[in-house]
């Protein structure tokens, strides 16, 4: 067959650009910049660094709900169950102050994507948000977040009976910090205010052990071991569910508690810079066992695992232990939640060789938007959401486990508590004990997940003290960059 | 010239009113249409440049959330990653991935084409049930082969009697679980291309070799792949090219893990830029990313372009 057709030919011998010749260009240059052209998805601007004063020295007279009545504020969200706890009390807050509240929700996964993008790119959209308080040391220095310090301090904009120190210190100080690198927590400005919180301890199935005749483990080898021991893979059954997968969240709840409590530290300051200390003797024997822990007793599929998984498999007796967030695992024990409703405890873990119960915490906090045209009404979101009144209504009326104020804490939430094996003793055993235990640098989250990759390359067969020295290294000259 | 019927040449011919002609259009407006014409075109194509060469721009700064006055840096940011294995462990992840996954699904769309070409019943049903991987979106699909993957509760691992240890998202075999779960979402594409590419061919060759006795191998060597070749290669290229920035489905089973064993270069953009909040090093690795789909996009375009011309008798 000889047909000759045009669209098949090159035209003008090839050598000139022909029309076909171009748009074929065209398009494949086409397709390949709509690829790049998620590049600035990365997000524009941002940073609304200002040395200027705050918006609230302008508040004056006396403190009043109602100073901003009219008004109307959006917050973002991700669905949890502090939020959904507060969700229901929000019309009061309307009747209380005039301020009418709009809620956006976007799921945990996304959440941090979504309010990255939309801070990056200084938009003032949303007035207040949900942060935990690792997020401050990357979303602050940009100018980003509010410093409520000012608003704190205000007579004017802060009601005589809010009352800061009643939330738990650590939790406040968690929330405060200088933007210095290495610099410890507690001092600079108080750039959210502690809404909930989380301790990261051992829930297990008490039913299980109960008919076992056994009790948690009080040292971490005396973990492990008990961990292996109630491992059946011939019955879907393991000792012990902890997160593994490629986040740094895989590194904060059992991980660095336990770490902590060896005695084993992510950084030393030396002079104005940070040393990496991953591949300290105390971390990499801890390492080692940890991972150990993983594949003798931990989830088949452990470099996957998130926190649902983890409660998931403890809800349907599929694990038998969890570490990480009580608040978290609380849930599971709920009438109805799961299969092993009724059946759960909890325990502080296992404590280090000198007796530490050293624990890391994770706290939700409430955040202002430096870039929010209605600070006042804000703010008095903020003050009202984090007040005593309308915490104790969330707990007493909801699921809001692990309030971050002593007197509901002590209140409404003990009150409501019922019959959660342990859960008191084991919070009252840490909290004296329990803040962040990390390092505050403004590389928290690539350093951190470099670290869980490196859990993960161990757990796949990689030298555990070559592996940490190399990741050592590396986050030295990340953190120092 | 005039004809005459009458022959009353003397009497003038009656004058023929000039159809109405339209108002005459003004000349700058006339000059303006094709400037105006081609303004969506040029606002669409703005639309992506413009974040195009922004990226590209972003390259040769410092930019990232905690410094957000950034400087130009050269080529600093392209030294960084071009000597960083992680980078080059990711383009090697990518390309495994992206040449397995095309290949698998070519020779397994290809087959299932050719079974469901065969005018029955059955393959009438299948032709619509195929399509149905490609109405779920590659983040469903990644939650759904997550949950048959789980060794505790998979099906997977029931139905091959594998227990609880077997471990489908291991280091060893990560990479090869998500470019399965890519051929069940795509082999349908291909298959459904080629299928309409062979129900376009001629009859008469095959009637011809069927009349020559010719085998159906040798009738499928000889006629029907060589005519059927540039459908699979436009498939080649749409498959290939969103190979080399598969996200979805990876991100949602994996995460890139174990390790880095199957972090892609898009996994490796998308933890710089939003997770460390590093915009210029994840739009250095977006850039890289882009100049390698570009060169296989001109390269496979310009083999279509051979194979067309062959299957058209005009080459070759």
């Amino acid at each position: 067959m000889t047909v000759r057709s045009s669209s098949f030919q090159p035209q003008n011998g090839g050598r000139r650009l022909g029309r076909r010749d171009l748009l074929k260009y065209l398009g494949v240059a086409g397709g390949g910049a709509a690829l790049a052209s998620l590049l600035p998805a990365c997000g524009v601007g941002g940073g609304t660094t200002s040395d200027e004063g705050s918006a609230a020295d302008e508040v004056s007279g006396g403190f009043d709900w109602k100073k901003a009545e009219g008004e109307s504020i959006k917050i973002l969200q991700t669905p949890h169950p502090y939020q959904q706890s507060f969700q229901p009390l929000l019309k009061d807050f309307t009747e209380l102050t005039g301020i009418e509240v709009e809620t956006e929700l976007v799921p945990e996964a996304d959440y941090f994507t979504k309010l990255n993008t939309e801070l990056a790119g200084g938009s003032g959209e949303h007035d207040v948000f949900m942060i935990g308080a690792y997020f401050i040391w990357t979303y602050g220095p940009p100018g980003w977040l509010e410093d409520l310090d000012p608003w704190l301090e205000n007579s004017s904009a802060t009601s005589d009976e809010y009352d800061f120190e009643d939330i738990y210190e650590g939790l406040r100080m968690a929330t405060r910090w200088d933007f210095q690198q290495g610099s410890p927590l507690g001092t600079g400005g108080q750039w959210a205010i502690p809404w909930g919180f989380e301790t990261n301890v051992v829930a297990y199935n008490k039913a299980e052990f109960d008919r076992r005749g056994i009790k948690p483990a009080e040292t971490f080898d005396d973990f492990i071991q008990l961990a292996i021991d109630l491992t059946d893979r011939s019955e879907s059954r393991y000792g012990v569910a902890f997160r593994g997968s490629r986040s740094w969240a895989t590194i904060h709840p059992g991980f660095m508690t336990q770490y902590s409590r060896e005695g084993a530290v992510d950084y030393e300051v030396d002079g104005d810079e940070l040393v990496a200390a991953m591949n300290s003797e105390k971390a990499v024997d801890f390492t080692r066992k940890w991972v150990e822990l993983a594949r003798e007793a931990g989830p088949t599929s452990w470099t996957t695992y998130e926190y649902p998984d983890a409660t998931r498999d403890l809800g349907n007796g599929t694990a038998m232990m969890v570490f990480d967030a009580d608040s978290a695992t609380y849930p599971q024990n709920r009438p109805g939640e799961s299969q092993e409703a009724g059946n759960l405890a909890w325990h502080p873990g296992p404590a280090g060789p000198d007796g530490s119960y050293a624990t890391n915490l994770w706290t939700w906090s409430l955040a202002m938007n430096s870039a929010s045209q209605k600070k006042l009404a804000a703010w008095l979101f903020i003050q009202w959401a984090t007040g005593k009144e309308a915490m104790s209504d969330a707990v007493r009326e909801s699921a809001f486990a692990d309030p971050t104020r002593a007197s509901v804490f002590d209140g409404a939430f003990k009150e409501t508590l019922g019959d959660f094996p342990g859960y008191l003793e084991t919070f009252e055993k840490v909290i004296d004990s329990t803040e962040i235990q990390f390092t505050p640098q403004t590389k928290f989250f690539e350093t951190t997940e470099n670290w869980a990759v490196a859990l993960q390359d161990i757990y796949s067969g990689e030298d555990a003290r070559s592996r940490l020295d190399a990741l050592a290294e590396s986050n030295t000259d990340e953190v120092n960059a | 010239m005039s004809t005459t019927v009458t022959g009353r040449t003397h009497e003038p011919a009656p004058v023929q009113e000039e159809p109405e002609r339209p108002p005459s259009v003004p000349a700058w407006r006339r000059k303006a249409r094709p400037y105006v014409l081609s303004i969506p075109a040029v606002l669409i194509i703005a639309g992506i440049l413009y974040p195009f060469f922004l990226g590209a721009y972003y390259g040769v700064l410092n930019y990232s959330a905690i410094n957000p006055e950034p400087i130009f840096v050269g080529l600093e940011n392209f030294a960084r990653v071009l000597t960083d294995s992680q980078f080059w462990g990711s383009v090697r992840v990518t390309l495994v991935f992206a040449v397995v996954a095309t290949g698998a699904e070519m020779v397994l769309g290809v087959g299932v084409a050719l079974l469901l070409n065969r005018a029955s019943r059955v393959g009438r049903i299948f032709e619509r049930v195929l399509i149905l991987p490609l109405m779920v979106a590659p983040v469903i699909a990644g939650v759904i082969w997550g949950l048959m993957y789980n060794p505790q509760f998979g099906v997977l691992n029931y139905v091959f009697g594998l227990g609880s240890t077997f471990n489908w998202l291991s280091t060893d075999l990560a990479l090869w679980s998500v470019i399965l779960v890519d051929i069940w979402i795509f082999t349908p594409f291909v298959a459904i291309l080629v299928l309409a590419g062979i129900r376009s061919l001629p009859r008469d060759p095959f009637e011809a070799s069927e009349v020559d006795g010719a085998s159906w191998f040798y009738t499928f060597r000889r006629l029907t792949l060589p005519m059927i070749w540039p459908y699979i290669l436009v498939a080649v290229i749409f498959r290939f090219m969103d190979c080399l920035k598969i996200f979805d489905h990876i991100y949602v089973l994996t995460a890139g893990g174990p390790g880095a064993a199957t972090r892609t270069l898009q996994i490796g953009a998308y933890e710089d830029s939003i997770i460390n909040l590093n915009y210029s090093l994840g739009s250095t690795y977006m850039f890289l990313l882009w100049i390698l789909v570009f060169i296989t996009a001109r390269y496979l375009v310009s083999v279509l372009g051979k194979a067309q011309r062959r299957a058209a008798g005009a080459e070759g």
